[in-house]
């Protein structure tokens, strides 16, 4: 769950992703994304300790090399900017099991005036169309860890299937003790039926 | 006080609203008011109440009224 401060960089790089939702841009982020904005992110505990990931001083420097790790392939790096304001407000991480066809995603908002306002579900819905529908992925799965009381409230808002709980799975950057991570998961089949069910109603 | 009332009273502050202004089959996805940041007061409400940290498990599970009522019974 933790973030590298460096990223590997690879040689095959794959289609950055644009998707435009009613209120949001996403996209694939490239290394002149650093901002100032996103470093605060990084240095504050409120936003990074629900990952477990450790708050830190990164440079604009590292944190472009960070990115450019990514490849559009293996992993993704997708901002999510607010069309009005373009702001980014967070980001998603995704890893790619390219000979099974999985994917986990993995998301940070960090502008903490958009917690409680749907930015996650409004963006991931449109990730999932992404990845089931245009990458081929069979299967995509999310662990949030079992404190993270409003990751779980939009994996279950969102319609994902809890498979468990991984006992003790990583160990606290905060304090050290043993933390309980929850598995969520969509089969293609299964997104599909929630998109079937919502344009019902 | 029933752990049905308990349940709605534990909903009702966590979504800012009156005990009698929760619809007895609340359900996240369902009750606008029951957002990201209501379920995390909820839950920490709920574990305030019943003095323990709540199990993974249940915490996976909990998704309406009446599995908060559930639990608070079965504590």
């Amino acid at each position: 769950m933790a973030i590298p401060v460096s990223g590997s960089e690879t040689s095959a790089r794959g289609r950055p992703v644009l998707i435009e939702t009613a209120r949001f841009n996403l996209r694939s982020l490239k290394p002149i994304d650093a901002s100032e904005r996103w470093l605060g992110w990084l240095n504050d505990p409120e936003v990074m300790h629900p990952t477990n990931a450790p708050a830190r001083h990164l440079s604009r420097e590292q944190l472009g090399r960070y990115i450019a790790g990514f490849d559009n392939t293996h992993n993704y790096l997708i901002g999510i900017f607010d069309k009005t304001s373009r702001i980014q407000l967070g980001f998603f991480f995704i890893d790619v099991e390219a000979a099974h066809h999985t994917a986990t995603f993995n998301v940070i908002i960090g502008e903490k005036s958009w917690w409680g306002k749907g930015v996650v579900n409004e963006a991931r819905a449109a990730l999932l169309d992404h990845f089931f529908d245009r990458l081929g992925m069979g299967k995509i799965c999310g662990g949030p860890l079992s404190r993270n009381f409003p990751a779980i409230f939009n994996y279950k808002a969102q319609g994902w299937i809890y498979e468990g709980t991984l006992r003790g799975q990583f160990k606290s950057v905060v304090d050290g003790s043993r933390l309980d991570q929850l598995r969520f998961r969509l089969l293609a089949d299964e997104w599909h039926a929630i998109r079937r069910k919502a344009q019902r109603q | 006080m029933s752990a049905l009332a308990a349940a709605k009273q534990l909903l009702a502050d966590a979504v800012g609203l009156e005990d009698r202004a929760i619809p007895g089959d609340a359900r996240i996805g369902a009750f606008e008011r029951w957002d990201s940041l209501a379920h995390m007061r909820l839950l920490l409400a709920v574990e305030k109440r019943l003095g323990r940290e709540l199990d993974p498990d249940d915490i996976a599970r909990i998704e309406s009224l009446a599995d908060i009522e559930a639990l608070l019974q079965s504590a």
